[in-house]
Formats: structure tokens, C-alpha cells, sequence
């Protein structure tokens, strides 16, 4: 071994050269295995509308996942069956460290894709790598004290949300706008049938879908890729909490990047690492916690010193690693926060149109969906009419992101038990029709200020030819009365019969009167005691 | 060719786009003539457009081709007491056969009743899937170029109730196409013989084919008493809540729009309670009966009378005899019995 550290200049100081495009085998392979799993993923996107795909391939990717399986499991105190495919990602990365990141992660591969190499002017203190760390320990001692409202971080569930709040609805916005103003040229008027024909009902919903919030989802989603133009993968280096949990698992995987000999600093596989963590300080060594296996310098370094093969090791430890001072503070900000948000919690299930989808076990504080709720949103993108929307306080900041219904924007379809099938860790219960027919999700109750018969001599009783129970929920009083003009009208006055409702809203959705209908689901929970 | 430059690209582009606007423009115009816009028209033929009383002139066929026969046709023909094709079947021929209501290569739209996806056919919800592939099998052997069944519910997806109500797997097997009804595809439309409803988003499919066969289910129904052919009407139009506080008008008004040259009411199941949406099998009642004629008006008034009531108690049947649409004196209509079968 050398007596020598090659002197090294800083960073800055340095002339920039320009960086060599990665090539070889294993990169091309990492690419492909990378467009793969994102293409898979968008597939198992599109086809996860009621009457897609099976349910339980629907989710394999979010029970692929860790952070959410695990988080879940220990805030909830139950393991789900399924939750064994877990085991294949915990396993892998104590083999391949942090592929998971450079390979399978579609939000990683979106970053990739996005935002190829380029100079970067800023180089982000190396202690930052530490913010994920920190943001992994406050979701797992939350998790402990029964709070989940971190995972709405998680990279699978934010690409999922934004693929379904924003980007999908959004493009059925403009391709329906494209097929209005094509339809009503004539000689376009039978290929944009048969377009339609194609994209629907397979691909977009037959009638629009709409979903609140879709600005702030979309805004979110577009600051990560702002930051990426900062640092390459910026979100997995400093941010990600499943990448935090992984390069902790990392720290002794079997495959790991090592070089050969010393290397006489050319910084080539420097300037390619994507997220930059080969040390010049540390005689290019890099950290399997931070490396994502993309392969990038494997083939590129030109004396060939950079291997991979297994070996077994010892973890090394780098200031940014957590400490026991973060340890604390994680602890310490994790009880508070659990706390505050609990009381801020139940203040809000006190909201009178909370509502949960069908199965939601019937519990006064709200528990079942916020301790075990991973906030990953395939309920909400599964639910054929759009009426599990994500909420935003609506539960409390603790709830941040959990599904809840708003009949004015979608109904429960009476036929479907979509949600409860995808759900990956059962905070719905994957319930037969038969049986989330009889589930009550709320109770509907007529404003009779604003409905028509009751308020204005006209008649309507709508909301009682919608609903879909055998025995209807809604019953109609025949009544004579008196006009203000004077004259007598015959009447039928619509009546809720409260032990029959199941709070599906579809009355609510196709209630005629404009803005707030006249007949809601109420939350049927609130202020009673369990 | 030359490969195509960026900018000869976006200046294609922008001539698409530009001649889409207009178009949009031109049709939107022409939509504030009302007398002159074909679209208001229900179909293409050259018959008159005023309400046939009773009258057979909906085909463009020369009648003296259909050999007549020693008595006129009757007003309505009603078959009991088979399978549903011979219902069907034998309902038609009473009525001078398929071939009357369907000229060789017409587009026919079939409109049968699917308005939720929440129960298959045994609950009476939805038409009887088997009616409607006789009809599709009977159009196809009258020479109908095209066979499409269509209709826009209001419960669950349309998907969804197309497969559930089993009628798409019938209709399939009849040779017949399930179509799918899309927002872009409802136009609007002005009603030129509207009392109330002057103006509704409508299915341009149906406002432009040929023959539109009329195939509602007999159901009970909280505003109408009883959903019949007329309120059938109302799966080829959207935003339908609001029509609600003025029903009788507002049906009689799309009567007057879509005009259906043939409607056959499927009572081999009615749902007598519960209605529209049904879900117990103790709120069917067998009858085991079809209703066809020409006139949609006489259809429903029979069809109140298999809920034993009289066609004035229908809101919407008055509405429309006042408006010349139909008629509804059963007494003075001649009305053909059929035993269909044992």
C-alpha cells in the first residue's frame, strides 16, 4: 500500500472536465432493467381502474415497499397476509445494497429520465445526507407511537398520487378538449370515434373524473424535479426516507463498490456519480449507504479499478450517518409531533363529513385509517368514480393524504368493492359486494331549506330514484299543500330513513340543487362513544 | 419528400387546429337556427316530421312493396306467454315485420334499458337481455347495415352495467355492437317542439340514425309512478337531475325529439316495487309479456295497465297526447293479441 495520499485540489478548484457518457454492459442492462420497472409501473397505473387488472399485481410495487409495509405493520400492531413481499426488498438490498434506488424505483428512474448529467454549479453540503436519515427515525418512532402521517414521503406513493390527482386527469382533460373541438370536424368525426373507442373505458373514464387538490399534488411533484436541477438525484440523496432505510441496510451489502488499488485521481467516475458519493477526500471511495448501484463507473474508469464483487465488510460510518444526538432529536420531535397532530386529529373527526371508504372499521377516533393507512393512493386511483379523493386536513394534519369520500365529487358505486381489493395493507378490508353493500359509510340527512320539494312546491326526488339499495333508504311522503301563490300542489316529499342509509352518496352526487347539495352524508361516528 | 422542418410542423399544426376552431365555430352558429340545423331531426328520413298518429310512415320503403294484407296493421301488438324471442318475434310480425321499420343497410341504434350496473337481469332493472338480441337478430336479418345498442346510466360504470345487466354478452353473440357513450359525443341540441325543455345535450349517434328502436323495461318509479318507453328516452340525453322538476313536460319534449320509429316494451319481467333500481327478487313480478308499436304513446298507456292504471294517471302520457305525439284512448286502438306460446 502506498505511503502517499494523492494531494488533492477542491472541488471548485479544479479544471471541469467534461464527463464521459457511462457506458458498458452493466449500464445498458441497469438502464433497461430501469425503463422496465417504470413502464411496469405506469401498466400497473392504467390498469388499475375497477374491472383492470388483479388486484393483488396491482400492488405488488407498494408491497414491494418497506417503509410502507413496515411503518404500517408496527403502527398498527398487525402484519397482513401479502406482507411477505417485503422480505424480497429487504433481502436484495443486504445482497445489492441500494439497487432498489438505481434499478427499480420509478421515481428514481423519473429523475434519471428527466434530468440527464449536466454541469452542476452547486455541490450540496455532504451534511445533508444526514435529512433523510433523520426523516427516516421521525416516521419510525412515530410509527411507534401509532402515527403514519410521514409516508405520504415515501417515493412510490408520491409518484402514485401525482400520476393519479394530477397528471392522468389533467390528460383526460386535454384529451377530451382535443376530441370536443376534433369530433366537430367532419371528415374527423368517425376517426376520433374510433379513437375513443380505444382510450375508452380502457385507459380514461368514460365521464370525467375530477380530483381537488391536484394543483398542490402536481406543485409538490414539481419542486422535486426544481431540485433535481440543483444535484442529481437530490431526492434520494438528502431526502428519500425509504432511501435512508435501505443505505442503512446497505452499510454491509454484500455487493459493493471497492476499488482495486489506489487510483491516481482523474475524478472521471467523480463527475458521473449520480448521487455523488465518491469521496476525492476519502481516496474515492464512496459509500455503499449513498451508492445506488447505477453501474456508472464501473466501466468507466480507465485503469479499470472499480469492482463490485462480493465481498463482506464492515459498515463505515460518515458524520452524516445518524448519530445519537439525531437519534434524540428524531425521538424527541417524532412524541411531540404524534401528539400535537393527535389532538388536532380528533378535533377534526369531529368534522362532520368525514368518511371513510366502506370496511373502515367502525372506530370513534378515526384510529383504523390513520394507523395503518400508508397513504399510497391506490384506493383513491382505483375508485371508479373518483369519490375517494386524498385528504389534505380534512383529518388532521395527521391524516395527510388518507382517502376520503366526497360524495359531491364521486359516489360509492354500489357495484364495486374496488378500493378494499388494492388496498395493500388492508386498512380497507378487502370485503366481498355482498358484504361492503351493507357497510355504512355515513348517514344522508335532506337540508329541507334548500330541497326542492321541501323548500320550493317543486318537484324532483331524485335522490330517492338513485339510491341503490333493494329496500330504499329514502322514502316519499305524498303530500298536498299550499302554494304561496295560492293554489294547491301535489307533492313528494323526500324522507331518510336513517337505519337503512349506508352513506354511498349517491344522492348527494346527483342532487340538482347548484353547489351544496341538499341532501349530504354526514360522518355517522362522530360524538358517539364507542 | 423532404423531411418535414420544425417549422413546417407547428404551420401544419396550426392550420389543423385553426380549421377545428372554425368548424367549431360554423357548427356552433348553425346551432342558433333552429328550423334549418338537421341536427334537431331525429332521423334522415324524408318522412314527415310531425307526429304520425297512429301511422305507419316511418320507413322510406315503398308500402306497396310489404303486400298488404286483408286488414290494417294493428296500432299495437301484444304477445304473451313465451320465451322472450317468440314475445318478440311474434309481437313484430303482427306488426307487418322488421323489414317495415328497417330499410336493407339502415344504421339502427337499439336503446334498451341499462340504466345501473348494480344487479343482473332477473331483478328487473334492466331490459331482458335475450329481447334485445332478438331485436338485433331480426334487425341483421332485415339487412340493417349496422346493429347498435347503446345506453348512458346513471348507476355504477358504463362498462360496468353493460356486462353486469348481461345484455352485452347477448347482444355480442346476436352479431350486434355494444357502444360506449362519450361526453364529447352529446351535442347540444335545440328542441323545436318543446313546450319546456327547448334545449338538451344529446347523443348525436342516436339524433342521426336511421332507425331508432325504442326497447325500455316496465318498472315502477318514484316521480313517474312507472318508467316506460318514454322515460327510456332519457338514457340518450346527459345532465338529467334537472329535468326532474318538470318531468311530464320535459319527457314529452324528448318524445318529440328523438322520435322512435319502433318501441317495444319488455314486461317478461316488470319490477313492481323499489323501482328504477330494484335489487330484490320479491319486487319482480313475471309477466311474461311484450308490448311493440309504433306509437310510443300507446306503448306506455298499455304499459300502465299491466301496473293497473290508467294512461291519464302518467303525467308524461298526458303531456304528450296534448302534444300530438301519441295516443293514449286504448279503447279506440286496434290492439292484437298474441298467444305466443304454451
Amino acid at each position: 500500500m502506498s505511503t502517499e495520499t494523492p494531494v488533492v485540489p477542491a472541488k471548485s478548484a479544479r479544471p471541469r472536465r467534461r464527463p464521459l457518457r457511462a457506458g458498458g454492459a452493466w449500464v445498458n442492462a441497469r438502464k433497461a432493467v430501469q425503463y422496465s420497472g417504470l413502464i411496469a409501473f405506469v401498466a400497473l397505473f392504467l390498469w388499475s381502474r375497477q374491472g383492470g387488472w388483479a388486484a393483488g399485481v396491482i400492488n405488488i410495487p407498494m408491497r414491494l415497499d418497506p417503509l410502507l409495509v413496515l411503518l404500517s405493520a408496527i403502527a398498527s400492531r398487525t402484519l397482513v397476509a401479502g406482507s411477505a413481499l417485503v422480505l424480497v426488498t429487504l433481502i436484495g438490498t443486504l445482497i445489492v445494497g441500494r439497487a432498489w434506488c438505481g434499478w427499480l424505483c420509478p421515481l428514481g428512474t423519473v429523475f434519471d429520465l428527466l434530468s440527464p448529467q449536466r454541469k452542476r454549479h452547486l455541490s450540496p453540503p455532504e451534511s445533508w445526507r444526514g435529512v433523510k436519515y433523520v426523516v427516516l427515525l421521525t416516521a419510525l418512532v412515530a410509527a411507534l407511537l401509532g402515527n403514519l402521517t410521514l409516508l405520504f414521503l415515501d417515493p412510490l406513493a408520491i409518484l402514485l398520487r401525482t400520476l393519479t390527482v394530477s397528471v392522468w386527469s389533467a390528460a383526460n382533460q386535454a384529451i377530451t378538449a382535443a376530441e370536443g373541438a376534433l369530433y366537430a370536424v367532419p371528415f374527423l368525426a368517425q376517426p376520433i370515434s374510433t379513437l375513443d373507442t380505444w382510450l375508452r373505458p380502457a385507459l380514461l373514464p368514460m365521464t370525467p373524473v375530477y380530483y381537488r387538490d391536484a394543483l398542490l399534488v402536481a406543485a409538490f411533484f414539481v419542486g422535486l424535479l426544481l431540485l433535481d436541477r440543483l444535484a442529481p438525484r437530490f431526492w434520494c440523496r438528502y431526502l428519500c426516507p425509504l432511501g435512508g432505510m435501505l443505505g442503512l441496510l446497505s452499510k454491509t451489502a454484500l455487493f459493493q463498490r471497492r476499488l482495486k488499488e489506489e487510483c491516481k485521481g482523474c475524478t472521471l467516475c467523480t463527475d458521473l456519480c449520480p448521487t455523488g458519493t465518491i469521496d476525492p477526500a476519502k481516496g474515492y471511495a464512496s459509500d455503499p449507504g449513498e451508492c445506488t448501484m447505477c453501474l456508472d463507473c464501473l466501466e468507466s474508469c480507465p485503469r479499470g479499478l472499480t469492482t463490485f464483487a462480493p465481498a463482506l465488510s464492515r459498515p463505515k460510518w460518515n458524520e452524516y450517518d445518524p448519530s445519537r444526538r439525531q437519534a434524540l432529536l428524531a425521538l424527541g420531535s417524532a412524541a411531540a409531533a404524534v401528539a400535537l397532530f393527535r389532538s388536532d386529529a380528533l378535533s377534526a373527526r369531529l368534522s362532520p363529513t368525514l368518511l371513510r371508504p366502506p370496511g373502515v372499521p367502525d372506530v370513534n377516533d378515526d384510529l383504523a385509517a390513520l394507523t395503518r393507512c400508508t397513504r399510497c393512493s391506490e384506493c383513491i386511483r382505483a375508485c371508479p368514480t373518483g369519490g375517494l379523493q386524498p385528504a389534505v386536513l380534512d383529518a388532521g394534519v395527521e391524516g395527510l393524504g388518507s382517502p376520503i369520500l366526497m360524495p359531491r365529487l364521486g359516489y360509492c358505486d354500489y357495484s364495486c368493492n374496488a378500493c378494499g381489493q388494492v388496498c395493500p395493507v388492508q386498512a380497507i378490508p378487502p370485503l366481498s359486494l355482498d358484504e361492503k353493500r351493507t357497510r355504512v359509510i355515513g348517514l344522508a340527512s335532506i337540508d329541507r331549506s334548500r330541497c326542492l320539494p321541501w323548500s320550493s312546491y317543486t318537484p324532483c326526488i331524485v335522490c330517492e330514484e338513485m339510491c341503490p339499495l333493494p329496500a330504499k333508504a329514502i322514502q316519499l311522503e305524498e303530500a298536498r299543500v299550499w302554494a304561496p301563490d295560492g293554489t294547491q300542489v301535489d307533492l313528494q316529499l323526500p324522507h331518510v330513513l336513517r337505519e337503512r342509509c349506508i352513506g354511498c352518496g349517491i344522492c348527494e352526487y346527483k342532487c340538482p340543487v347548484n353547489g351544496q347539495a341538499a341532501i349530504r352524508v354526514y360522518n355517522s361516528r362522530a360524538g358517539q362513544q364507542v | 419528400m423532404a423531411k418535414p422542418t420544425r417549422r413546417d410542423f407547428l404551420r401544419m399544426g396550426a392550420a389543423a387546429a385553426g380549421s377545428a376552431a372554425v368548424a367549431r365555430v360554423l357548427t356552433a352558429c348553425g346551432a342558433q337556427v333552429p328550423p334549418a340545423v338537421p341536427t334537431a331531426a331525429p332521423t334522415a328520413t324524408p318522412a314527415p316530421t310531425e307526429a304520425a298518429i297512429g301511422r305507419a310512415t316511418t320507413a322510406p320503403v315503398d308500402t306497396a312493396t310489404v303486400a298488404p294484407t286483408a286488414a290494417p296493421l294493428p296500432d299495437l301488438a301484444v304477445a304473451r306467454n313465451g320465451t322472450p324471442e317468440e314475445l318478440v318475434r311474434r309481437a313484430i310480425a303482427a306488426l307487418g315485420g322488421m323489414s317495415t321499420f328497417v330499410p336493407k343497410g339502415s344504421n339502427v341504434i337499439i336503446k334498451p334499458n341499462i340504466c345501473v350496473a348494480y344487479h343482473t337481469y332477473e331483478y328487473a332493472a334492466t331490459t331482458n337481455p335475450w329481447v334485445v338480441a332478438t331485436l338485433v337478430r331480426m334487425c341483421l336479418e332485415a339487412g340493417a347495415g349496422s346493429v347498435k345498442v347503446m345506453d348512458f346510466g346513471f348507476g355504477g360504470t358504463q362498462e360496468a352495467a353493460y356486462a353486469i345487466s348481461g345484455i352485452q354478452e347477448q347482444v355480442q353473440a346476436a352479431g350486434g355492437e355494444m357502444v360506449p357513450m362519450p361526453m364529447f359525443k352529446f351535442v347540444r341540441t335545440q328542441i323545436p317542439a318543446a313546450v319546456e325543455q327547448k334545449e338538451v345535450f344529446a347523443f348525436e349517434d342516436a339524433l342521426k340514425t336511421d332507425v331508432l328502436i325504442n326497447v325500455p323495461i316496465a318498472k315502477v318509479h318514484g316521480l313517474c309512478r312507472l318508467t316506460l318507453g318514454m322515460k327510456n328516452l332519457m338514457g340518450l340525453v346527459r345532465d338529467r337531475p334537472v329535468l326532474h322538476a318538470s318531468i311530464s313536460q320535459n319527457l314529452a319534449d324528448l318524445a318529440s325529439l328523438f322520435k322512435p320509429q319502433l318501441t317495444v316494451l319488455d314486461a317478461v319481467r316488470t319490477l313492481v316495487s323499489n323501482g328504477p333500481t330494484g335489487g330484490s327478487l320479491d319486487d319482480v313480478k313475471v309477466l311474461n309479456t311484450v308490448v311493440a308499436s309504433r306509437d310510443l304513446v300507446a306503448a306506455d298507456s298499455f304499459g300502465a295497465t299491466l301496473f293497473g292504471l290508467q294512461p291519464d294517471k302518467l303525467g308524461y302520457v298526458k303531456a304528450a297526447t296534448a302534444m300530438g305525439l301519441g295516443r293514449s284512448d286504448l279503447q279506440n286502438l286496434k290492439i292484437e293479441e298474441i298467444q305466443a306460446g304454451g
